[in-house]
This record gives C-alpha cells, sequence and structure tokens, in this order.
C-alpha cells in the first residue's frame, strides 16, 4: 500500500512541483515579482478542493464523461498558458504583453495545482474511513511529496544558479517538454473518454522503463514518458513541442525585427 | 538566490529528505520481501507440524475446528481425490495443484499464498495456506513502526537546520548590519566579536578599504579646503590691482568692467567649493543643535536684504517659530544660497516669498519667487555639479558656477529631509520645498 501511495502522490506532486519551480525560476531569471506565487497557491488549493468535493457532479455530466473532459480541459489550458507565455516572454519590454504573460504563468501554475491536488485530495479521502489502510498511504503520501518537492527545490536552484541565458534555455526546454505531456495526457483522457477510439500502442518499452518504477515517475513527470502510448497520444506530443517551438521562434524573430 | 539562509535550509532539507525516503523505499522493499519469506517459512513449519500431529492413528476424519479466518489447511490423500481432513473455512476442493512448494490461488474473493508439503511417509498431501493481503498488511503495519521516524524526524531536521544556519550566519548578519547602520561620514573599522574563517579576508579588505578611504577624504578635504583659502589671499591682491587700475584708467572702461566680473566669478566660486565641502554629508562632522528655523530665515533675510533693496524686490517671510535639529552654518548657507538664486534669477521689481511652516513631523521650508523658473524635465539635472540651466547660453547675466542648488541638495541630505521644485505659486517662476525632520 505504501509503495502504491508514494507512486501515486509522486507523479502528481512532481509534475505540479516541476511547474511551478520551473515557473518560479524563470520569473526571478526574467526579474519578475514572485508575490504572485501566494496568490495562485491560494486560489489553486481552494479549486483542488472544490473540484474533489464535487466529483461525483461532474463525473456525472456529460454522460458520464465528465471527469475525463475537465481533465483535457485543464491539460489543454495549462497547455495553451505555456504557448502564449513562451510568445509573449520576448516582448517583455511592452507593459501589455508583460501583463499577459505574466497572468498566463498564474493560469498554469493554478491550473496545475486544481488538477493534481484534486487527485491528490480524492486518493487519500478515498481511505479516510479505512483505518488499516490510512496509516500506510499517509505515509507513502508523505514520501511521495517529499521526493516531489525536494526534486522541484533541485530544479529551481539549478536554474537560477546557472548562468542567466543557460538558466532561461533550460527551463524553456522542461516547459516544453511538460507542454507535449500535457497535449499527450490531455489526448489520453479523451480516449478514455471515447472521443477518440484506442488503437494498438505505437510502442511498448514497459521492459525497458517501467511507468510504475521511480525513474519511469520522473521521466513520466519531465518528459511526459509513457511505456504504451496510442499513436494520437505520440503524434499529439511531438506535434505540440514542434508548435511551441515555432511559436516562441516566431515570436523572437518579430522582436528581432522590431527592434 | 534571495535568501542564503533560505536556500541553505530548503537545498539541505531536499537533500535529507530525498536521500532519507529513498532509502526508507529501499529499507521497506527489503523489509517486507524478508519479512514475506518469514511468513513464508511459518507456513511450511506449520505444514510439517500439521502433518506430525495427525499421524496416520490419530487423523481426525471431517472438519477441523479452526480459529483464524485467514489460514486453513487440507490433508489430501495421495492421488488428490479425497480429503481428509480440513479446517472449518477450508475449500473442499484442490485449490492450484498438488505439487510440493508455494503457490498463490484465488479462493474465497482473496488471494491465498499457499505451501503444499508432500508427507512421504504416510504418502498424502498436506496443503496450509494463508491470505496475502493480510501477510502483507502484518508485515507493512511492523515495517511502518520502523520507519515513522525517519517521516516525522524530516519537520525536526528543518528546525534544527533553520537554527542551525542562522547560527551560522550570525557574523555575516552582524557584518551587514553594522555596514548598513554606518552613517555616511563614518568610516570607523568594523568590528566583529568572532571573525569565523570565510569571513576573515572580507573583514580585513573592508576594513583597509575604509581606512583608505577615510584617509583620502581626508586629503581631498584638506585640499580643497587649503587650495580655496589659499587662493583667496591671491583674489585679494588682484582686487586691490583692479582698484588701482580703475582709477589710473577711469571707471568707463569696457576691459576693466570684465575682469571685475571675472574676479568676483572666481571669488564666488572658490568660496561655493568650500561651502560644498564643508556642507558635504560625506565631510560634515555634522555638530547638530535646536534652531528654530524661522529666526535662522530672518537673520538671513536681514543680512542679504541689501540685495533685494538694489532690485526693487518685494521679499516676504511668512509662517511661525518651528524647531528643528540641524547644523547652524549649513542652515545658513541654504538659506542664502536658496536666496542668492531667488535675487539672481528674479527680475526687478518682483517678488520672493520664503514661508517656514511647523507640521506634525517635519517643518516645511519653501522659497517662491517670480523668475522665469525652471522647465519640469530640468528638476532633477539642476542638482548636479556645476549644471547650470541653458548651459553657457544662461541668458539671466547673473553670476553664478551651479554648484547652488548642489550645495542645497547636500544640506538637505545631510539633515535627512526632502527637497521638491515646483512652479511657484506668483504666477511664474520656481518654488522650493524643503520638509527637514522637527524637533
Amino acid at each position: 500500500m505504501l509503495l502504491n501511495a508514494v507512486i501515486i502522490i509522486l507523479r502528481e506532486v512532481l509534475e505540479a512541483a516541476l511547474i511551478i519551480s520551473v515557473f518560479l525560476a524563470l520569473s526571478q531569471l526574467l526579474n519578475r515579482k514572485l508575490g504572485w506565487m501566494l496568490v495562485a497557491l491560494i486560489i489553486g488549493f481552494s479549486g483542488a478542493y472544490l473540484y474533489a468535493v464535487n466529483l461525483s457532479a461532474i463525473s456525472m455530466a456529460m454522460e458520464g464523461t465528465g471527469q475525463e473532459v475537465l481533465n483535457a480541459v485543464l491539460h489543454s489550458v495549462i497547455f495553451l498558458s505555456l504557448l502564449i507565455f513562451m510568445i509573449t516572454v520576448p516582448h517583455q519590454a511592452h507593459p501589455m504583453w508583460r501583463r499577459i504573460n505574466l497572468v498566463t504563468i498564474v493560469l498554469a501554475v493554478i491550473t496545475a495545482i486544481v488538477r493534481e491536488g484534486s487527485e491528490i485530495i480524492l486518493y487519500i479521502k478515498g481511505f479516510i474511513g479505512i483505518p488499516d489502510l490510512l496509516s500506510p498511504v499517509l505515509m507513502g503520501s508523505a514520501v511521495g511529496a517529499g521526493i516531489g518537492l525536494s526534486v522541484g527545490v533541485f530544479f529551481y536552484y539549478l536554474l537560477v544558479n546557472m548562468r542567466k541565458s543557460h538558466g532561461i534555455w533550460l527551463g524553456y526546454l522542461i516547459l516544453l517538454l511538460i507542454g507535449g505531456s500535457m497535449v499527450a495526457q490531455a489526448v489520453e483522457f479523451m480516449i478514455q473518454a471515447d472521443y477518440i477510439a484506442a488503437t494498438t500502442p505505437v510502442w511498448d518499452s514497459s521492459h525497458f522503463i517501467s511507468e510504475r518504477s521511480a525513474v519511469g515517475q520522473l521521466l513520466y513527470a519531465l518528459v511526459g514518458y509513457e511505456a504504451t502510448p496510442a499513436p494520437q497520444q505520440a503524434a499529439a506530443y511531438f506535434s505540440s513541442i514542434l508548435m511551441l517551438v515555432v511559436a516562441a521562434g516566431i515570436s523572437f524573430m518579430f522582436r528581432r525585427k522590431s527592434s | 538566490m534571495k535568501s542564503i539562509r533560505l536556500f541553505l535550509l530548503l537545498s539541505l532539507l531536499a537533500t535529507i529528505t530525498l536521500v532519507n525516503f529513498v532509502a526508507l523505499l529501499h529499507g521497506y522493499q527489503s523489509s517486507m520481501e524478508k519479512a514475506q519469506s518469514l511468513f513464508d517459512s511459518r507456513l511450511e513449519s506449520t505444514a510439517r507440524l500439521i502433518a506430525s500431529a495427525n499421524s496416520e492413528q490419530g487423523i481426525q476424519q471431517g472438519i477441523a475446528e479452526q480459529q483464524t479466518p485467514y489460514t486453513y489447511f487440507q490433508i489430501w490423500d495421495s492421488g488428490g481425490k479425497q480429503l481428509l481432513t480440513r479446517s472449518r473455512n477450508a475449500p473442499g476442493f484442490v485449490t492450484g495443484e498438488l505439487s510440493e512448494g508455494f503457490h498463490e490461488v484465488n479462493f474465497d474473493s482473496y488471494r491465498w499464498r499457499n505451501f503444499v508439503y508432500r508427507d512421504q511417509h504416510l504418502n498424502r498431501w498436506i496443503v496450509v495456506a494463508e491470505r496475502i493481503d493480510i501477510r502483507y498488511s502484518l508485515a507493512e503495519e511492523v515495517v511502518l513502526e520502523s520507519l515513522l521516524p525517519i517521516v516525522i524526524a524530516i519537520p525536526v531536521a528543518a528546525l534544527i537546520i533553520w537554527i542551525a544556519v542562522g547560527v551560522g550566519l550570525k557574523p555575516l548578519r552582524q557584518f551587514a548590519d553594522q555596514v548598513r547602520g554606518k552613517r555616511a561620514d563614518d568610516l570607523s573599522p568594523i568590528h566583529l566579536d568572532k571573525v569565523p574563517y570565510e569571513l576573515i579576508a572580507v573583514v580585513s579588505n573592508t576594513n583597509a578599504l575604509l581606512g583608505r578611504l577615510d584617509d583620502a577624504f581626508h586629503r581631498e578635504q584638506r585640499f580643497a579646503s587649503d587650495a580655496a583659502h589659499e587662493l583667496r589671499t591671491p583674489i585679494s591682491v588682484l582686487k586691490v590691482h583692479l582698484h588701482n587700475l580703475k582709477q589710473r584708467l577711469g571707471e568707463g572702461d569696457e576691459d576693466i568692467a570684465l575682469l571685475k566680473a571675472g574676479i568676483e566669478r572666481m571669488g564666488h566660486l572658490i568660496e561655493q567649493i568650500l561651502a560644498l565641502y564643508r556642507t558635504s554629508p560625506d565631510q560634515a562632522s555634522a555638530r547638530f543643535e535646536r534652531l528654530d528655523l524661522y529666526k535662522l530665515a530672518q537673520n538671513v533675510i536681514a543680512g542679504d536684504f541689501v540685495n533685494f533693496e538694489r532690485k526693487q524686490q518685494a521679499i516676504s517671510l511668512e509662517g511661525e517659530s518651528a524647531l528643528v535639529a540641524g547644523n547652524r552654518f549649513a542652515l545658513e548657507t541654504l538659506l542664502q544660497n536658496l536666496l542668492s538664486n531667488a535675487n539672481k534669477y528674479t527680475p526687478e521689481g518682483g517678488e520672493i516669498r520664503v514661508s517656514v511652516r511647523p507640521h506634525a513631523e517635519s517643518v516645511e521650508l519653501k522659497v517662491e519667487d517670480s523668475g522665469p523658473g525652471i522647465p519640469a524635465d530640468q528638476y532633477l539635472r539642476v542638482f548636479e555639479r556645476f549644471y547650470r540651466v541653458h548651459g553657457d547660453r544662461h541668458d539671466s547675466g547673473e553670476l553664478g558656477c551651479g554648484l547652488g542648488l548642489t550645495i542645497v541638495s547636500h544640506i538637505v541630505e545631510l539633515h535627512h529631509g526632502q527637497i521638491r521644485l515646483g512652479p511657484s505659486s506668483l504666477g511664474q517662476g520656481l518654488a522650493v520645498t524643503i520638509e527637514i525632520p522637527g524637533e
């Protein structure tokens, strides 16, 4: 039970911790104020709680696919926030773009906390009536959260202590991979809800790296690793990363031209 | 990195958490495996015990009483066709296969681990089974008890690291406090109770730098003061020679008038340079006393009244008595400079209004004139040394060197006050507002 709890909580916390730490580090590297984080955390956790307590109503919606559709929407919101963030970063000098850029960061962090936080609340809530299992679940959750947050802290200090330009590029790279992972997960939810037809996986790498292993979890949070992805998931993953790269590239070129 | 203390706390805590928790998971897995092998050997012993207890003579046919619901046993004949005996909760059929060793089977909605023992002596099969989930939670309960302190220790470690890092950084904090608390003119060395190895070079180099800076300031002050002072004598001599020349050549000579203006300008410049150094916050040994700014303004106006009279300017002093803690010489210089500027740049017959008003925590001194004023975009620049509005093309034709407002801002800074420039309320002209903390 403990190992299950560790894996489930680690998966959720690691993903949220990476998004938060990369945005915190980029905010510092781009000379932004960090006060927004407190607001985003409060709204995010409140949203996660509301999601968790209203789960049954959400699940019943849309002919029983409400939860999957909402999760797909939340992942898409994170992706869109990352896309707009990357487009607006090169135009920080303009107050309006700067404001939009901040809004995208706050939105991405809030959505990530709502999505991952609600999963954690739901998981732990499921064991509250079972005293025999609650103790290993709580301990496993503490261990998973501890490992996830520690990795987030390391990533944050790694980025802010690198040479500024290297830190920004590495932060960008992580955001690209997170963006790809978000779209791939959104597609996975749509497959679960039967809006997209399920087909045979493109590959099966579970023999090399199992999704349930610690390395698999870290890779999942970092690069959206899937041992058996559907063709639509793989296509969505790579095309969304390409979209982010192209959008950021065009935005940088525009800045050069205008300057 | 915003705070060294926070960085050390978070990075140390993250390291401890990561290392401890990964070790905890490893320990958990090994302990669980060990516990499973202990349960297996217990199952094996139980099977042998049942075999020896149920000898051929004493074998109990039918169903045996059994207390624990999560274990069962069966005894089968050699062919596995006939069930000789079983515990009450055991199935009446063969679960899994009758081959010696451990197997995992499904029965009664649970997963069971059974051990099949071949009793060679009596030629029969003994099956002993245990519910896997119960074995697992029993093992987990024992293992968790031993791992719980590691999880609880993390917040305790956080507290200890926070305190320890705070103690470790204390000399650095003392150093920063002393540097922050230094007055502008305080170049004395920094003293720490205990200087840690890492700070020895920082403290000694800072103190050496402060010492060199102190020497340099003294040298500069002495040089500027001595040079200005020494230049007064030749200027006085020049004035005498000029007077003699004027006697000889007559009053109307244009070159004499230009020479006179040049000498006066040089004399004014020297006096202002002396005032600048005497009132600079870096240099002024601020001897503060209780002063009435209103009375001080009255005296300065009276002293310079002849200048206002010459240009037929109307000067007025408004307000009331207002006490400040200040340096008399510096505040007199401030008033003289402000009034001299007002006098110079206000045309003949113009108006100058001085007001001194005490507020709750400060005293406001305002000097307004009806001169041409200063464009708002130049408000900040006029405080720069030697800066004059419109530069060399200054059309007032007045004697000036661009140091007056620099001196005024030094004096305001010395008194921890604030200075603002703005349009005058006299229709046109400049208003200089100064706020100095009250007594």
